[in-house]
Protein backbone atom coordinates (compact mmCIF):
# COMPACT_ATOMS: atom_id res chain seq x y z
CA UNK A 1 0.00 0.00 0.00
CA UNK A 2 1.55 3.27 -0.95
CA UNK A 3 1.99 5.39 1.93
CA UNK A 4 -0.05 8.66 2.41
CA UNK A 5 1.48 11.80 2.25
CA UNK A 6 0.37 15.56 1.74
CA UNK A 7 3.78 16.73 0.70
CA UNK A 8 3.03 14.67 -2.62
CA UNK A 9 1.42 17.84 -3.39
CA UNK A 10 4.59 19.70 -4.22
CA UNK A 11 5.23 17.24 -6.70
CA UNK A 12 2.58 18.40 -8.69
CA UNK A 13 2.84 22.33 -8.51
CA UNK A 14 4.50 22.62 -11.79
CA UNK A 15 1.58 20.46 -13.38
CA UNK A 16 -0.52 22.15 -11.56
CA UNK A 17 0.26 25.90 -12.59
CA UNK A 18 0.81 24.96 -16.03
CA UNK A 19 -3.05 23.21 -16.43
CA UNK A 20 -4.32 26.32 -14.63
CA UNK A 21 -3.02 28.50 -17.08
CA UNK A 22 -3.74 26.83 -20.04
CA UNK A 23 -7.32 24.94 -19.14
CA UNK A 24 -8.98 26.40 -15.86
CA UNK A 25 -8.27 30.18 -16.63
CA UNK A 26 -9.70 29.84 -20.31
CA UNK A 27 -12.49 27.58 -18.67
CA UNK A 28 -13.06 30.52 -15.79
CA UNK A 29 -12.89 33.19 -18.82
CA UNK A 30 -15.65 30.96 -21.00
CA UNK A 31 -18.03 30.90 -18.11
CA UNK A 32 -18.04 34.27 -17.33
CA UNK A 33 -18.38 35.35 -21.45
CA UNK A 34 -21.39 33.15 -21.75
CA UNK A 35 -23.10 35.69 -19.60
CA UNK A 36 -22.48 38.24 -21.69
CA UNK A 37 -23.31 40.05 -24.83
CA UNK A 38 -19.70 40.61 -26.06
CA UNK A 39 -19.56 43.59 -29.16
CA UNK A 40 -16.29 44.40 -28.30
CA UNK A 41 -13.40 43.37 -25.12
CA UNK A 42 -14.34 46.59 -23.86
CA UNK A 43 -18.13 46.85 -24.40
CA UNK A 44 -19.48 44.16 -22.19
CA UNK A 45 -23.39 44.06 -21.06
CA UNK A 46 -24.82 41.40 -18.83
CA UNK A 47 -27.63 39.23 -20.10
CA UNK A 48 -27.65 37.20 -17.13
CA UNK A 49 -28.88 33.41 -18.60
CA UNK A 50 -30.41 34.89 -22.15
CA UNK A 51 -27.76 33.00 -24.35
CA UNK A 52 -28.00 29.32 -22.89
CA UNK A 53 -32.08 29.97 -22.93
CA UNK A 54 -31.91 30.60 -26.38
CA UNK A 55 -29.53 28.13 -27.12
CA UNK A 56 -31.35 25.09 -25.25
CA UNK A 57 -34.51 26.56 -26.71
CA UNK A 58 -33.83 26.23 -30.18
CA UNK A 59 -34.42 23.25 -32.34
CA UNK A 60 -31.39 23.83 -34.19
CA UNK A 61 -29.68 22.76 -31.19
CA UNK A 62 -31.25 19.88 -30.35
CA UNK A 63 -31.19 18.39 -34.51
CA UNK A 64 -27.32 19.17 -34.16
CA UNK A 65 -26.82 17.47 -31.29
CA UNK A 66 -28.83 14.49 -32.17
CA UNK A 67 -26.94 14.22 -35.26
CA UNK A 68 -23.23 14.24 -32.93
CA UNK A 69 -25.22 11.43 -31.17
CA UNK A 70 -25.81 9.40 -34.17
CA UNK A 71 -22.17 10.11 -35.61
CA UNK A 72 -20.79 9.36 -32.33
CA UNK A 73 -22.73 5.59 -31.79
CA UNK A 74 -21.74 5.28 -35.50
CA UNK A 75 -18.37 5.53 -35.21
CA UNK A 76 -17.81 3.86 -32.04
CA UNK A 77 -20.12 0.88 -33.26
CA UNK A 78 -17.56 0.79 -36.53
CA UNK A 79 -14.57 1.33 -34.97
CA UNK A 80 -14.27 -0.68 -31.97
CA UNK A 81 -15.43 -3.73 -32.78
CA UNK A 82 -13.06 -3.28 -35.79
CA UNK A 83 -10.29 -2.26 -34.11
CA UNK A 84 -10.79 -5.25 -31.61
CA UNK A 85 -11.06 -7.49 -34.31
CA UNK A 86 -7.65 -6.32 -36.33
CA UNK A 87 -5.82 -6.45 -33.32
CA UNK A 88 -6.98 -10.11 -32.25
CA UNK A 89 -5.64 -10.83 -36.72
CA UNK A 90 -2.06 -8.87 -35.80
CA UNK A 91 -1.78 -11.18 -32.86
CA UNK A 92 -2.13 -14.46 -34.88
CA UNK A 93 1.33 -12.92 -36.35
CA UNK A 94 3.49 -13.92 -33.77
CA UNK A 95 6.62 -11.59 -33.81
CA UNK A 96 5.48 -9.75 -37.17
CA UNK A 97 2.60 -8.46 -35.74
CA UNK A 98 4.98 -4.74 -35.11
CA UNK A 99 4.54 -4.24 -38.93
CA UNK A 100 0.96 -4.37 -38.20
CA UNK A 101 0.99 -2.07 -35.33
CA UNK A 102 3.19 0.44 -37.37
CA UNK A 103 0.78 0.74 -40.30
CA UNK A 104 -2.47 1.13 -38.13
CA UNK A 105 -0.37 4.05 -36.54
CA UNK A 106 0.30 5.91 -40.31
CA UNK A 107 -3.27 7.72 -40.24
CA UNK A 108 -2.28 8.75 -36.36
CA UNK A 109 0.77 11.39 -37.36
CA UNK A 110 -0.98 13.01 -40.37
CA UNK A 111 -1.90 16.70 -39.29
CA UNK A 112 -5.39 16.41 -38.94
CA UNK A 113 -6.09 19.27 -41.91
CA UNK A 114 -4.50 17.19 -44.58
CA UNK A 115 -6.70 13.98 -43.46
CA UNK A 116 -9.76 15.18 -45.11
CA UNK A 117 -7.41 16.69 -48.27
CA UNK A 118 -5.45 13.29 -48.74
CA UNK A 119 -9.52 11.61 -48.62
CA UNK A 120 -11.11 15.10 -51.21
CA UNK A 121 -7.83 13.97 -53.44
CA UNK A 122 -8.59 10.35 -53.34
CA UNK A 123 -12.56 10.39 -54.37
CA UNK A 124 -12.12 13.46 -57.23
CA UNK A 125 -13.94 12.04 -60.23
CA UNK A 126 -11.47 13.12 -62.41
CA UNK A 127 -7.63 12.92 -60.94
CA UNK A 128 -8.69 10.81 -57.57
CA UNK A 129 -7.50 6.78 -57.55
CA UNK A 130 -11.19 5.89 -56.44
CA UNK A 131 -13.09 8.80 -57.98
CA UNK A 132 -13.52 7.52 -61.54
CA UNK A 133 -15.09 4.19 -60.02
CA UNK A 134 -17.10 6.36 -57.01
CA UNK A 135 -18.39 8.52 -59.59
CA UNK A 136 -19.48 5.67 -61.76
CA UNK A 137 -21.91 4.17 -59.49
CA UNK A 138 -23.50 7.47 -58.55
CA UNK A 139 -21.55 8.48 -55.46
CA UNK A 140 -21.98 12.30 -54.55
CA UNK A 141 -20.78 13.07 -51.04
CA UNK A 142 -21.38 17.18 -51.93
CA UNK A 143 -25.52 17.05 -52.65
CA UNK A 144 -26.40 13.77 -51.16
CA UNK A 145 -26.85 13.88 -47.29
CA UNK A 146 -25.92 10.42 -46.27
CA UNK A 147 -22.74 10.13 -48.84
CA UNK A 148 -21.32 12.94 -46.62
CA UNK A 149 -21.94 11.08 -43.61
CA UNK A 150 -20.12 7.90 -45.43
CA UNK A 151 -17.56 9.64 -46.30
CA UNK A 152 -16.59 11.36 -42.97
CA UNK A 153 -17.14 7.94 -41.05
CA UNK A 154 -14.68 6.52 -43.40
CA UNK A 155 -12.21 9.16 -42.93
CA UNK A 156 -12.73 8.82 -39.15
CA UNK A 157 -12.34 5.24 -38.98
CA UNK A 158 -9.09 5.82 -41.51
CA UNK A 159 -8.16 8.44 -38.49
CA UNK A 160 -8.31 6.69 -35.65
CA UNK A 161 -8.80 2.78 -36.23
CA UNK A 162 -4.79 2.67 -35.16
CA UNK A 163 -5.20 4.93 -31.61
CA UNK A 164 -8.37 1.54 -31.33
CA UNK A 165 -5.85 -1.35 -32.32
CA UNK A 166 -2.92 -0.16 -30.50
CA UNK A 167 -4.38 0.36 -27.03
CA UNK A 168 -6.34 -3.49 -27.99
CA UNK A 169 -3.57 -4.78 -28.90
CA UNK A 170 -1.94 -3.32 -25.78
CA UNK A 171 -4.26 -5.37 -23.25
CA UNK A 172 -4.56 -8.84 -25.25
CA UNK A 173 -0.60 -9.04 -25.34
CA UNK A 174 -0.74 -8.77 -21.76
CA UNK A 175 -2.70 -12.13 -21.36
CA UNK A 176 -0.51 -14.77 -20.02
CA UNK A 177 -0.32 -17.80 -22.51
CA UNK A 178 -1.15 -20.40 -19.74
CA UNK A 179 -5.19 -18.78 -19.54
CA UNK A 180 -5.35 -19.70 -23.35
CA UNK A 181 -3.92 -22.93 -22.40
CA UNK A 182 -6.11 -23.65 -20.21
CA UNK A 183 -8.92 -22.81 -22.22
CA UNK A 184 -8.00 -25.10 -25.29
CA UNK A 185 -7.54 -28.00 -22.83
CA UNK A 186 -11.47 -27.29 -21.17
CA UNK A 187 -12.00 -27.43 -25.22
CA UNK A 188 -13.40 -23.61 -25.12
CA UNK A 189 -14.53 -22.58 -28.70
CA UNK A 190 -12.89 -19.15 -29.89
CA UNK A 191 -15.73 -17.03 -29.08
CA UNK A 192 -16.10 -18.34 -25.55
CA UNK A 193 -11.97 -17.63 -25.07
CA UNK A 194 -12.94 -14.12 -26.37
CA UNK A 195 -16.24 -13.61 -24.33
CA UNK A 196 -14.68 -14.63 -20.76
CA UNK A 197 -10.82 -14.17 -21.03
CA UNK A 198 -10.23 -11.42 -23.49
CA UNK A 199 -12.88 -8.98 -23.37
CA UNK A 200 -12.82 -8.82 -19.52
CA UNK A 201 -8.73 -8.51 -19.51
CA UNK A 202 -8.86 -6.10 -22.21
CA UNK A 203 -12.36 -3.87 -20.52
CA UNK A 204 -9.51 -1.35 -18.98
CA UNK A 205 -7.77 -0.83 -22.28
CA UNK A 206 -10.99 -0.59 -24.27
CA UNK A 207 -12.57 2.02 -21.52
CA UNK A 208 -10.11 4.15 -22.00
CA UNK A 209 -10.88 3.94 -26.13
CA UNK A 210 -14.22 4.47 -25.80
CA UNK A 211 -14.05 7.47 -23.56
CA UNK A 212 -11.32 9.08 -26.14
CA UNK A 213 -13.46 7.87 -28.97
CA UNK A 214 -16.15 9.44 -27.81
CA UNK A 215 -15.31 12.49 -27.11
CA UNK A 216 -13.31 12.78 -30.45
CA UNK A 217 -15.77 12.10 -32.25
CA UNK A 218 -18.96 14.28 -30.72
CA UNK A 219 -16.57 17.18 -31.01
CA UNK A 220 -15.36 16.23 -34.62
CA UNK A 221 -14.86 19.63 -36.16
CA UNK A 222 -11.42 19.56 -38.48
CA UNK A 223 -12.78 16.89 -40.78
CA UNK A 224 -16.06 17.84 -41.04
CA UNK A 225 -16.00 21.14 -41.87
CA UNK A 226 -13.17 20.71 -44.21
CA UNK A 227 -15.73 17.78 -46.20
CA UNK A 228 -18.44 19.85 -46.74
CA UNK A 229 -18.98 22.60 -43.91
CA UNK A 230 -22.41 20.97 -42.52
CA UNK A 231 -23.79 20.44 -45.91
CA UNK A 232 -25.47 19.28 -47.59
CA UNK A 233 -28.36 21.58 -46.26
CA UNK A 234 -27.19 20.91 -42.74
CA UNK A 235 -27.23 17.61 -42.87
CA UNK A 236 -23.87 17.05 -41.32
CA UNK A 237 -24.01 20.01 -39.14
CA UNK A 238 -22.63 18.95 -35.80
CA UNK A 239 -22.58 20.61 -32.97
CA UNK A 240 -18.76 21.70 -33.15
CA UNK A 241 -19.49 23.31 -36.16
CA UNK A 242 -22.12 25.54 -34.57
CA UNK A 243 -19.81 26.51 -32.24
CA UNK A 244 -16.67 27.51 -34.88
CA UNK A 245 -20.09 29.19 -37.20
CA UNK A 246 -20.07 31.79 -34.31
CA UNK A 247 -16.78 31.96 -33.00
CA UNK A 248 -16.31 32.84 -36.74
CA UNK A 249 -19.19 35.60 -36.90
CA UNK A 250 -17.82 37.56 -33.69
CA UNK A 251 -20.87 36.40 -31.45
CA UNK A 252 -18.98 35.77 -28.70
CA UNK A 253 -21.15 35.63 -26.01
CA UNK A 254 -23.19 33.52 -27.50
CA UNK A 255 -20.37 31.39 -28.40
CA UNK A 256 -18.93 31.37 -25.22
CA UNK A 257 -22.66 29.87 -23.63
CA UNK A 258 -22.53 27.18 -26.72
CA UNK A 259 -18.87 26.24 -25.36
CA UNK A 260 -19.94 26.05 -21.64
CA UNK A 261 -22.66 24.09 -22.68
CA UNK A 262 -20.38 21.50 -24.32
CA UNK A 263 -17.98 21.61 -21.92
CA UNK A 264 -20.74 20.47 -19.29
CA UNK A 265 -22.01 17.69 -21.79
CA UNK A 266 -18.10 16.69 -21.60
CA UNK A 267 -17.82 17.01 -18.06
CA UNK A 268 -21.25 14.70 -17.51
CA UNK A 269 -19.85 11.97 -19.97
CA UNK A 270 -16.85 12.01 -17.62
CA UNK A 271 -18.36 11.65 -14.58
CA UNK A 272 -19.96 8.99 -16.05
CA UNK A 273 -17.26 7.32 -17.19
CA UNK A 274 -15.32 7.44 -13.98
CA UNK A 275 -18.51 5.88 -11.69
CA UNK A 276 -18.83 3.41 -14.16
CA UNK A 277 -15.37 1.86 -14.36
CA UNK A 278 -14.00 2.59 -10.51
CA UNK A 279 -12.98 -0.44 -8.88
CA UNK A 280 -14.54 -1.46 -5.52
CA UNK A 281 -11.67 -0.65 -3.20
CA UNK B 1 -5.66 -17.46 -46.16
CA UNK B 2 -8.81 -15.45 -45.19
CA UNK B 3 -6.98 -13.86 -42.41
CA UNK B 4 -3.91 -12.76 -45.48
CA UNK B 5 -7.04 -11.13 -47.48
CA UNK B 6 -8.07 -9.13 -44.26
CA UNK B 7 -4.16 -8.29 -43.54
CA UNK B 8 -4.01 -6.77 -47.17
CA UNK B 9 -7.64 -5.06 -47.21
CA UNK B 10 -6.84 -3.50 -44.34
CA UNK B 11 -3.14 -2.60 -45.64
CA UNK B 12 -4.80 -1.31 -48.83
CA UNK B 13 -7.31 0.63 -46.56
CA UNK B 14 -4.90 2.98 -44.56
CA UNK B 15 -2.16 2.70 -47.78
CA UNK B 16 -4.64 4.07 -50.45
CA UNK B 17 -4.64 8.20 -49.89
CA UNK B 18 -1.12 7.97 -48.73
CA UNK B 19 0.07 6.37 -51.93
CA UNK B 20 -1.85 8.78 -53.96
CA UNK B 21 -0.19 11.56 -51.84
CA UNK B 22 2.95 10.46 -52.63
CA UNK B 23 2.43 10.02 -56.35
CA UNK B 24 1.09 13.30 -56.51
CA UNK B 25 3.98 14.70 -54.95
CA UNK B 26 6.19 13.52 -57.55
CA UNK B 27 4.34 14.52 -60.07
CA UNK B 28 4.01 18.26 -61.67
CA UNK B 29 0.24 19.03 -62.16
CA UNK B 30 0.86 22.69 -62.87
CA UNK B 31 2.52 23.51 -66.20
CA UNK B 32 5.78 25.02 -64.98
CA UNK B 33 8.63 27.23 -67.33
CA UNK B 34 10.51 23.97 -67.78
CA UNK B 35 8.79 21.03 -66.63
CA UNK B 36 5.58 19.77 -68.95
CA UNK B 37 2.35 19.31 -66.72
CA UNK B 38 2.11 15.37 -65.28
CA UNK B 39 5.90 14.66 -65.92
CA UNK B 40 7.88 12.96 -62.80
CA UNK B 41 10.60 14.08 -60.86
CA UNK B 42 11.73 15.72 -57.87
CA UNK B 43 10.43 19.38 -58.81
CA UNK B 44 7.54 20.03 -56.50
CA UNK B 45 10.73 18.62 -53.19
CA UNK B 46 13.08 21.62 -55.09
CA UNK B 47 10.18 24.14 -54.58
CA UNK B 48 9.18 23.30 -51.47
CA UNK B 49 13.06 22.92 -49.84
CA UNK B 50 13.33 26.50 -51.86
CA UNK B 51 10.60 28.24 -50.66
CA UNK B 52 11.36 30.66 -47.22
CA UNK B 53 8.18 30.75 -45.74
CA UNK B 54 7.69 26.89 -45.71
CA UNK B 55 11.93 26.56 -44.58
CA UNK B 56 10.32 28.77 -41.43
CA UNK B 57 7.17 26.89 -41.14
CA UNK B 58 9.31 23.41 -40.63
CA UNK B 59 11.88 25.29 -37.93
CA UNK B 60 8.26 26.77 -36.22
CA UNK B 61 6.82 23.22 -36.19
CA UNK B 62 10.05 21.61 -34.87
CA UNK B 63 10.54 24.47 -32.29
CA UNK B 64 6.83 23.77 -31.10
CA UNK B 65 6.89 20.36 -30.80
CA UNK B 66 9.99 20.03 -29.51
CA UNK B 67 9.06 22.74 -26.73
CA UNK B 68 6.38 20.67 -25.81
CA UNK B 69 7.56 17.47 -25.10
CA UNK B 70 10.38 18.84 -23.53
CA UNK B 71 8.19 20.68 -20.80
CA UNK B 72 5.61 18.13 -20.64
CA UNK B 73 8.17 15.35 -19.50
CA UNK B 74 9.45 17.61 -16.96
CA UNK B 75 6.21 19.11 -15.67
CA UNK B 76 4.76 15.39 -15.42
CA UNK B 77 7.47 13.17 -14.41
CA UNK B 78 7.30 14.56 -10.79
CA UNK B 79 3.86 14.95 -10.63
CA UNK B 80 3.53 11.14 -11.67
CA UNK B 81 5.83 10.23 -9.13
CA UNK B 82 3.93 11.50 -6.78
CA UNK B 83 0.68 9.76 -7.82
CA UNK B 84 2.76 5.83 -8.14
CA UNK B 85 4.19 6.55 -4.76
CA UNK B 86 1.81 8.41 -2.43
CA UNK B 87 -1.76 8.70 -1.42
CA UNK B 88 -2.73 12.28 -0.85
CA UNK B 89 -5.76 14.40 0.50
CA UNK B 90 -7.24 15.20 -3.05
CA UNK B 91 -4.92 12.55 -5.77
CA UNK B 92 -8.31 11.17 -7.47
CA UNK B 93 -9.57 15.36 -7.86
CA UNK B 94 -6.53 15.69 -9.47
CA UNK B 95 -6.72 12.46 -11.70
CA UNK B 96 -10.44 13.45 -12.46
CA UNK B 97 -9.12 17.36 -13.48
CA UNK B 98 -6.56 16.07 -15.78
CA UNK B 99 -8.87 13.49 -17.29
CA UNK B 100 -11.43 16.38 -17.98
CA UNK B 101 -8.60 18.80 -19.67
CA UNK B 102 -7.58 15.89 -21.40
CA UNK B 103 -11.64 15.64 -23.26
CA UNK B 104 -12.17 19.27 -23.63
CA UNK B 105 -12.30 19.93 -27.22
CA UNK B 106 -10.13 22.70 -28.38
CA UNK B 107 -12.73 23.88 -30.31
CA UNK B 108 -14.60 25.03 -26.51
CA UNK B 109 -11.48 26.80 -25.16
CA UNK B 110 -9.84 28.28 -28.35
CA UNK B 111 -11.43 31.91 -27.52
CA UNK B 112 -10.33 32.81 -24.33
CA UNK B 113 -6.83 30.94 -24.90
CA UNK B 114 -6.51 33.54 -28.01
CA UNK B 115 -7.22 36.61 -25.73
CA UNK B 116 -5.64 35.35 -22.70
CA UNK B 117 -2.47 34.30 -25.06
CA UNK B 118 -2.49 37.97 -26.62
CA UNK B 119 -2.73 39.68 -23.69
CA UNK B 120 0.25 37.38 -22.44
CA UNK B 121 2.10 38.24 -26.00
CA UNK B 122 2.07 34.63 -26.62
CA UNK B 123 0.18 34.92 -29.89
CA UNK B 124 2.34 34.25 -33.45
CA UNK B 125 5.06 31.94 -31.80
CA UNK B 126 6.09 28.88 -31.64
CA UNK B 127 6.04 29.15 -27.54
CA UNK B 128 2.39 30.06 -27.43
CA UNK B 129 1.44 26.76 -29.30
CA UNK B 130 3.94 24.75 -27.32
CA UNK B 131 2.58 25.73 -23.93
CA UNK B 132 -1.33 25.41 -25.06
CA UNK B 133 -0.74 22.25 -26.26
CA UNK B 134 -0.07 20.95 -22.76
CA UNK B 135 -3.42 21.07 -22.22
CA UNK B 136 -4.29 17.18 -23.72
CA UNK B 137 -0.31 16.47 -23.55
CA UNK B 138 0.31 16.55 -19.96
CA UNK B 139 -2.64 14.35 -18.62
CA UNK B 140 -1.63 11.89 -21.69
CA UNK B 141 2.39 12.00 -20.42
CA UNK B 142 1.51 11.91 -16.70
CA UNK B 143 -0.48 8.90 -16.99
CA UNK B 144 2.35 6.88 -19.04
CA UNK B 145 5.12 8.22 -16.63
CA UNK B 146 2.84 7.15 -13.75
CA UNK B 147 1.74 3.51 -15.17
CA UNK B 148 6.25 2.88 -15.66
CA UNK B 149 6.83 3.94 -12.52
CA UNK B 150 4.82 2.15 -10.90
CA UNK B 151 5.52 -0.94 -11.75
CA UNK B 152 9.18 -0.04 -10.67
CA UNK B 153 9.45 -1.70 -7.40
CA UNK B 154 9.39 1.08 -4.15
CA UNK B 155 12.44 -0.90 -2.95
CA UNK B 156 14.57 0.21 -5.86
CA UNK B 157 13.86 4.27 -4.22
CA UNK B 158 15.06 3.01 -0.91
CA UNK B 159 17.80 1.17 -1.82
CA UNK B 160 18.75 4.16 -3.60
CA UNK B 161 17.85 6.71 -0.51
CA UNK B 162 20.13 4.21 1.75
CA UNK B 163 22.66 4.88 -0.78
CA UNK B 164 22.60 8.36 0.12
CA UNK B 165 21.21 9.73 -2.70
CA UNK B 166 18.84 12.55 -2.38
CA UNK B 167 15.56 13.52 -4.30
CA UNK B 168 16.97 14.95 -7.12
CA UNK B 169 20.09 12.55 -7.37
CA UNK B 170 18.38 9.32 -7.57
CA UNK B 171 15.60 11.09 -9.67
CA UNK B 172 18.25 11.93 -12.66
CA UNK B 173 20.83 9.10 -12.14
CA UNK B 174 18.24 6.35 -11.15
CA UNK B 175 14.62 6.25 -11.79
CA UNK B 176 14.77 8.34 -15.40
CA UNK B 177 17.38 5.73 -16.78
CA UNK B 178 15.21 2.87 -15.41
CA UNK B 179 11.60 4.37 -16.81
CA UNK B 180 13.35 5.75 -19.93
CA UNK B 181 10.90 3.51 -22.93
CA UNK B 182 8.19 5.07 -20.16
CA UNK B 183 9.87 8.73 -21.30
CA UNK B 184 10.07 7.53 -24.76
CA UNK B 185 6.71 6.36 -25.22
CA UNK B 186 5.23 9.54 -23.60
CA UNK B 187 7.58 11.53 -25.80
CA UNK B 188 5.62 9.65 -28.95
CA UNK B 189 2.26 10.40 -27.95
CA UNK B 190 2.67 14.03 -27.15
CA UNK B 191 4.91 14.20 -30.61
CA UNK B 192 1.93 13.11 -32.35
CA UNK B 193 -0.91 14.70 -30.85
CA UNK B 194 0.90 18.04 -30.86
CA UNK B 195 2.28 17.88 -34.27
CA UNK B 196 -1.08 16.81 -35.91
CA UNK B 197 -3.24 19.24 -33.86
CA UNK B 198 -4.68 22.16 -35.81
CA UNK B 199 -7.65 24.16 -33.87
CA UNK B 200 -4.99 25.65 -31.02
CA UNK B 201 -2.00 26.31 -33.96
CA UNK B 202 -4.54 27.79 -36.18
CA UNK B 203 -6.24 30.28 -33.75
CA UNK B 204 -2.25 31.40 -32.02
CA UNK B 205 -1.16 31.96 -35.44
CA UNK B 206 -2.81 34.74 -37.27
CA UNK B 207 -0.38 36.54 -39.23
CA UNK B 208 3.68 34.75 -38.38
CA UNK B 209 4.94 31.79 -36.36
CA UNK B 210 2.82 29.26 -38.78
CA UNK B 211 3.64 26.01 -38.42
CA UNK B 212 3.74 23.57 -41.62
CA UNK B 213 -0.24 22.63 -40.73
CA UNK B 214 -1.06 26.33 -41.13
CA UNK B 215 1.72 26.98 -43.92
CA UNK B 216 -0.02 24.11 -46.12
CA UNK B 217 -3.33 25.67 -45.63
CA UNK B 218 -2.20 28.54 -46.60
CA UNK B 219 -0.60 27.04 -50.12
CA UNK B 220 -4.62 26.47 -51.42
CA UNK B 221 -5.73 29.66 -54.09
CA UNK B 222 -6.87 30.34 -56.64
CA UNK B 223 -4.61 27.96 -59.12
CA UNK B 224 -3.16 25.47 -56.05
CA UNK B 225 -0.11 23.58 -57.02
CA UNK B 226 -1.54 20.49 -55.42
CA UNK B 227 1.60 18.45 -56.34
CA UNK B 228 3.57 20.74 -53.95
CA UNK B 229 0.76 20.45 -51.70
CA UNK B 230 1.52 16.87 -51.60
CA UNK B 231 5.14 16.91 -51.50
CA UNK B 232 5.00 19.61 -47.98
CA UNK B 233 2.09 16.70 -46.35
CA UNK B 234 5.11 13.79 -47.44
CA UNK B 235 7.56 15.65 -45.61
CA UNK B 236 5.51 16.68 -42.52
CA UNK B 237 4.89 12.98 -41.94
CA UNK B 238 8.53 12.04 -41.96
CA UNK B 239 9.19 12.74 -38.30
CA UNK B 240 6.23 11.06 -37.11
CA UNK B 241 6.87 7.73 -39.60
CA UNK B 242 10.13 8.16 -38.47
CA UNK B 243 8.99 7.77 -34.19
CA UNK B 244 6.79 5.27 -34.85
CA UNK B 245 9.84 3.16 -36.09
CA UNK B 246 11.65 4.13 -32.95
CA UNK B 247 9.18 3.14 -30.45
CA UNK B 248 7.60 0.22 -32.51
CA UNK B 249 8.45 -1.94 -29.78
CA UNK B 250 6.90 -0.14 -26.67
CA UNK B 251 4.17 1.15 -28.82
CA UNK B 252 1.59 -0.98 -27.12
CA UNK B 253 2.56 0.07 -23.92
CA UNK B 254 0.27 2.90 -24.41
CA UNK B 255 -1.55 4.64 -21.93
CA UNK B 256 -3.17 3.31 -18.79
CA UNK B 257 -5.93 5.39 -17.39
CA UNK B 258 -6.39 6.09 -14.02
CA UNK B 259 -9.31 7.91 -12.20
Amino acid sequence: MRPHDNRAWFLLLPALTLLGVVGALPMLAIFNYGFHDIFTLKDVHWVGVDWFADILGSDRFLASLGRSLLFSALALGIQVPLGVGVALLLLTYGRREVWGLMLVSLPLVVPWNMIPMLWLGLIQPETGLLGPGLAAVGFDWKFTGWHTWALILVVDTWHWLGLVVVLAYAGLSSIPPAYGQAAAIDGASRWAVFRFIELPKIAGALSVVLLLRFVDSFMIYTEAFAINAGGPSDATRFLSLELGEEIKGFSYGQAAARATLYFLIVLAVVWAFVVATRRPE
Amino acid sequence: MIRHLAILALAGFILLPLVQAVILSFTATLPGEDVVKGTFGLMNYRAVLAAPELQAAMVNSAVYVVLNVVLCILVALPAAYALARYRFVGDRHFLLAILVFRVTPPVVLSLPIFILFSQLGLVNSPVGIALVHCLFNLPVAIWILESFIRSVPPEFDETAFLDGHSGPSFFIRHMIPEIAPGIGVAAFFCFIFSWVEVVFARILTVTGGKPITMAIQAMFSFQTDIGMVMAMTCLSLVPGVALIWFVRNHIARGFTLRA
